[in-house]
């Protein structure tokens, strides 16, 4: 008899326990560059995504459950990230994956998130096979194709200047915007007097400098990130080359600034992110950024807390964990946030306006946006 | 061919070059030495720069900067002989370049912990003053890092030939036995070469964070497998040879970069050099006995 009672209390309690389990938490992935040569970028990312999480769970997470954020650090090598989503996926049975890595790590990633069908957005690498891992794989921010093409148009027709000269970091980033700059050179009256290539790893950039000096060309079109691209500006400039150089999200930080001096005085770049927005979102978020993080925003940052924000927002509307709801929820995105409004086409790219910005007085400012729908169309397939 | 864009780019080359012989001397002192090669010696280099940046910032005072870099990594040095390499001597040379390697790897990562990834900058980078030489305008931090080259190895090579401390030290490399003997304290010397190895790196390091304007904590990657190929390249434990292989490969490197370019990057460049070379002379250039 006892045992019966016991029995059933038992199970009472199981039952009431289950019935009254804490809400889940909902787990998004997040490979991201936390050591290694990527490591700047890679903490700016994490620390855009995480402020999106923050600000999500302060707004009551999704329908209710806590959103966590798990963290791998691939140090933006691909056989770190393929294992990395593996784990993602398998361990930690994460609902959507997101990218705060290169282009590199992020294209091994995609390919075993497709494979699993799970969601994965990647937030700032720019190589074009990413998305073509499938229709799981999901971009918010520009191929480097489509901003290459962009620098075209600002040097050639908003600019003025006709003789270029192309200085490229040799890498998936670097390549991608010169090839759409190459694209579109000639249709802008572009002639490219000569092309140099550099390292990541290079720091002095003589040389090169010596020879764009005997060069003579009207603006220069260079690809780089804040760590070569600081020294890049400012040894051109010490080294009495006057013309306007013109570079891309890369050169998106503070730290440019900083390196550069007043060499990066009238530096203009193609970038997803406007310092004078009118948005309220892109305003919410600098400040909310500067806060949390102590320094001023970067367009990686930025781009890191887009794609928390498109992965969140599609699983609210999802409503369920499951994978192919949420799939179908982030393709139907149309969402403003701070780098312009998300929406995708059939291959998961974006379609949204360039933003250019200018130092001056040593800060970056709004210049321009380029908004040329069909200059700017992502590839579809 | 402009002439004096050809005459530019030399001096460019010099000014590279200087920058590798100030990084791979101290390389080649413990070379000549220990037969170590000692790959954590860019991690020092590191840390001389990062020194050079935040003393700066903090006091104002370049020269400063340049005194607690180079005093802090020579003692540092000092250590790193002391706890990773003395305990090792009597192990086969791969045990100690394994050891080496591994010490690089964690320095670079404890400096990404402590100074954080983005680097660090000068607030106002001192010597930055175009000079015209011959037409060519130099930083005055270029021609500091020339001129600190010429000097610091000349007052090397004399401390070598002409003091006690550089004979016994020069004993102490061809016959240890013999030189222990004649009271000379092998320690001591060791910790010398040590101490000024490394302080050439964190000199060095200073200058390379001035010249680019960054301290960063992978920026002794590069320098790591360089200096070793200058100072295979100039002869093991020649000092004059380390001098001439790295302006050598400064040079090279400046032209191969411009018209080689579009076939081989630029480190390939180096190592082809290398290679062509020691395919001729197969010890380095001023090889010792």
């Amino acid at each position: 008899m006892i045992g019966k009672k016991i029995a059933a209390l038992a199970l009472g309690a199981v039952l009431f326990g289950a019935g009254g389990a804490a809400a889940e938490t909902v787990k998004i992935g997040f490979n991201v560059p936390l050591t290694g040569f990527a490591a700047a970028d890679g903490k700016s990312a994490l620390t855009g995504a995480q402020l999106a999480v923050e600000q999500a769970n302060a707004a009551g997470g999704i329908n209710g459950n806590k959103i966590e954020i798990i963290t791998y650090d691939d140090q933006a090598s691909p056989k770190n990230a393929a294992p990395g989503a593996v784990r993602l996926i398998e361990k930690d049975k994460v609902a959507v994956g997101i990218s705060g890595s290169y282009s590199g790590a992020t294209r091994a990633a995609a390919g075993v998130f497709q494979k699993a069908s799970v969601p994965y957005i990647s937030a700032y690498a720019i190589h074009p096979d990413i998305t073509r891992a499938g229709n799981y794989v999901f971009r918010t921010s520009f191929v480097g194709e489509v901003q290459g093409r962009a620098g075209a148009k600002l040097i050639g027709e908003m600019l003025g200047k006709k003789r270029v000269v192309v200085i490229t970091l040799k890498n998936d980033f670097g390549k991608s915007l010169a090839r759409g700059f190459k694209e579109k050179a000639a249709r802008f009256g572009i002639t490219i007097v000569n092309e140099y290539e550099y390292s990541i790893k290079d720091r002095q950039f003589g040389p090169i400098v010596s020879k764009v000096k005997a060069d003579k060309p009207d603006a220069i079109y260079a690809s780089g990130y804040f760590f070569t691209a600081g020294p890049l500006v400012s040894q051109l400039r010490s080294g009495g080359v006057d013309a306007v150089v013109v570079g891309q999200e890369g050169y998106d930080s503070v730290k440019f600034i900083k390196i550069a001096g007043k060499a990066s005085e009238g530096v203009i770049i193609t970038t997803s992110l406007d310092r004078d927005s009118k948005s309220q979102e892109t305003r919410d978020f600098i400040k909310a950024f500067e806060k949390k993080a102590g320094f001023p925003a970067d367009m990686v940052a930025a781009s890191g807390h887009t794609a928390v924000k498109v992965a969140v927002a599609a699983m609210r509307k999802a409503g369920t964990t499951d994978k192919k709801a949420i799939r179908d929820a982030i393709a139907a995105t149309n969402l403003v946030a701070s780098t312009g409004t998300i929406s995708f086409n059939g291959l998961g790219e974006v379609q949204k306006a360039v933003q250019v910005q200018i130092v001056k007085d040593g800060a970056f400012h709004h210049y321009a946006v380029i908004d040329d729908a069909k200059l700017l169309a992502p590839p579809a397939k | 061919m402009d002439p004096q864009l050809l005459f530019e780019l030399f001096v460019k080359g010099l000014v590279q070059g200087s920058i590798y012989a100030l990084i791979a001397v101290g390389l080649t002192l413990v070379y000549g030495l220990l037969r170590i090669l000692y790959i954590a010696h860019a991690g020092l280099f590191t840390l001389g720069g990062y020194c050079g940046v935040l003393v700066t910032n903090a006091t104002g005072s370049f020269p400063l900067a340049l005194a607690v870099a180079m005093v802090s990594v020579g003692l540092l040095g000092m250590v790193i002989y002391r706890l990773c390499y003395q305990p090792i001597l009597d192990q086969p040379p791969y045990v100690a370049l394994i050891a080496s390697i591994g010490l690089y790897i964690a320095l670079e990562e404890v400096y990404r912990l402590i100074f954080g990834p983005y680097g660090d900058s000068y607030d106002n980078p001192p010597f930055q003053e175009i000079v015209q030489v011959f037409g060519v305008g130099l930083k005055q931090a270029e021609i500091a890092t020339m001129v600190a080259t010429v000097v610091l190895l000349s007052i090397l090579g004399l401390l070598a030939a002409r003091t006690r401390v550089g004979i016994a030290w020069r004993a102490t490399v061809t016959a240890p036995n013999m030189a222990e003997s004649f009271g000379i304290s092998i320690l001591q010397v060791r910790y010398l070469n040590f101490f000024i190895g490394s302080a050439l790196a964190g000199f060095a390091g200073v200058m390379v964070a001035l010249l680019n304007n960054l301290a960063e904590p992978g920026m002794g990657a590069v320098p790591s497998y360089k200096a070793l190929a200058i100072i295979v390249l100039g002869g093991l434990g020649s000092v004059r040879g380390t001098l001439v292989a790295a302006l050598a490969l400064g040079v090279i490197e400046a032209y191969g970069t411009i018209y080689l370019g579009a076939l081989l990057d630029r480190d390939a460049i180096a190592f082809a050099f290398l290679i062509a070379v020691l395919m001729m002379r197969p010890k380095g250039l001023f090889a010792r006995a």
